[in-house]
């Protein structure tokens, strides 16, 4: 069952996942920065997975939903089917970012990108973008997505005007901190503790969404 | 609960915020064709929604072939075939795309049903799903629903928006499943004309209450609609007296027992046969009150 409904998420939307190919317009240029081949790796991962977590939305929006709850498959194998996709369309960006290193006009080595590291940093920001992003759009669909997104645009220009005007340091500095955390996290990936630990927390996360997304879902009036 | 329903229901509950559905229990028996029938907001599509677990009951049981709906889930879905009111389906894929994708789902899936019921209902399957009209869509419901083997067929207003050609031919399917392949068929509409031509049971739903669930000649040949003057409906029985609307000329009373009430008012008045479309008048609350 769980193959069938993996079979129908992609069948059924890939148009909705083609809304990521002008991304990689953006990665062949980016082939030709000589520091933007890391970064290009873990943020196509990062929106194809992102992307996919959106079925659900667009299926909202669609009204499949009921269509999809009156098959003989149960709604914990269809959220599952879900994780499934957006980590699969995740490695997938991932992989054509990695083959479009090998362009003719790309600086990048495919083999930096393919780094335990770099791979394990791309599935922490991208499973940390399912876990939060999937329970939501489980339960609310697309008016969820758009809440969502909607809230953080305003968390960021709230964040960004209190730093401007009652802040000591500039927003700037908010973003410069995130982006500090991430490239520590990345060396920090070298370390067995740190690759345990990350992998722990990774795999809490996302059991913990699952398991929200599973409750949600079987609660979900259609 | 007797394994020879298809469907049972034993007081189910359901609240939403301004309705409520109250301790419903009715039984469909396996091989009839049953109309469930009601005012607007009374409740029939949260009854066919409850059947098919897409709404959680807070009280109560539910029954489809003597199997629990819920921890029998996919069981009980697998023999079911379902038309919803609105049918969704993925706007942008082919029918065809939509038949390999969803018909994978069911053990008894047949893609030779399947194209002989689109080349009969006329569905061209390289077009996309949004270029269909309203009735092609639910043609297509109807196909998908048909070409596993269900043997218990649900429709929630299938005959909403269907041009009068297409509804007799569904009708007259409908009847066909039930003859020669002894399906059952449980479906709600408001065209009550439908459910006289086909249904064998009939079951009446007001403001979220099951108010009698019958067969369609208990019903027909057992009621009856009383014309009269107001003295002589006042006299009846009052536990006979299932809705009553003043006309013009005097009062229309719908009676449950039409012999009783013929033996009663002797010729007071006239005691027709009823009509669907009776019941559905006197007893959904539009009464009409005379100028």
């Amino acid at each position: 069952m769980l193959r069938n409904a993996l079979r129908k998420d992609l069948l059924l939307n890939a148009r909705h996942l083609w809304g990521i190919v002008p991304w990689f317009l953006w990665v062949a240029y980016a082939m030709t920065e000589p520091e933007a081949g890391r970064i290009t790796a873990v943020g196509a991962a990062f929106i194809g997975s992102l992307m996919a977590t959106t079925i659900g939305a667009r299926e909202d929006k669609l009204r499949t939903t009921a269509t999809l709850a009156s098959l003989p498959v149960s709604r914990g194998t269809l959220v599952e089917a879900r994780y499934l996709v957006a980590y699969i369309v995740g490695a997938a960006t991932y992989l054509i970012v990695v083959m479009a290193a090998g362009l003719p006009w790309s600086v990048q080595r495919a083999a930096e990108l393919c780094e335990l590291k770099t791979l394990l940093l791309t599935l922490t920001l991208a499973s940390a973008a399912i876990a939060v992003l999937m329970p939501v759009v489980i339960r609310f669909g697309l008016l969820g997505v758009l809440v969502f997104l909607g809230v953080f645009q305003l968390l960021g220009v709230g964040l960004m005007v209190a730093f401007e005007f009652f802040g000591s340091r500039s927003s700037v500095g908010v973003f410069s901190a995130i982006e500090r955390g991430i490239a520590a996290l990345h060396a920090g990936l070298e370390q067995p503790v740190v690759i345990l630990e990350t992998l722990a927390i990774v795999g809490l996360a996302i059991w913990l969404s699952f398991r929200l997304s599973v409750f949600l879902a079987k609660r979900r009036d259609l | 609960m007797s394994g020879a329903h298809a469907i049972e229901l034993r007081g189910v509950r359901k609240s939403y915020p301004g309705f409520m559905l109250k301790d419903v229990s009715f039984t469909l028996p396996s091989g009839v064709i049953g109309g469930l029938i009601g005012p607007n907001g009374s409740g029939k599509t949260t009854v066919i929604k409850l059947i098919m677990n897409l709404v959680r009951r807070e009280a109560g049981e539910i029954r489809v072939f003597g199997l629990d709906n819920q921890s029998a889930e996919i069981e009980v879905k697998s023999r079911i075939g379902f038309v919803y009111d609105v049918p969704g389906y993925w706007d942008d894929q082919s029918l065809d795309s939509q038949r390999r994708a969803l018909g994978a789902f069911y053990p008894r899936w047949s893609d030779e049903t399947f194209r002989r019921l689109a080349g009969e209902f006329g569905l061209p399957l390289d077009k996309k799903y949004k270029a269909l009209s309203h009735g092609a869509k639910t043609k297509f419901a109807l196909a998908m629903a048909l070409s596993h083997g269900a043997d218990l067929l649900i429709m929630d207003e299938p005959t909403a928006g269907l041009d009068p050609i297409f509804r007799r031919d569904l009708l007259k399917r409908m009847s066909a499943l039930l003859q020669e392949e002894g399906k059952t068929i449980l479906f709600s509409t408001h065209i009550t004309s439908d459910l006289e031509r086909v249904a064998d049971v009939i079951t009446f739903i007001r403001a979220g209450e099951v108010v009698f669930s019958l067969t369609r000649d208990e019903l027909l040949d057992g009621w009856a609609i009383v014309r009269g003057d107001d003295r002589v409906v006042r006299e009846l029985d009052p536990r006979l007296v299932m809705g009553v609307r003043r006309r013009p000329f005097g009062v229309e009373a719908l009676v449950s027992d039409g012999d009783a009430v013929r033996r009663a008012v002797g010729g007071r008045a006239v005691v027709d046969r009823v009509t669907l479309d009776d019941v559905m008048v006197l007893m959904s609350g539009e009464v009409r009150h005379a100028a």
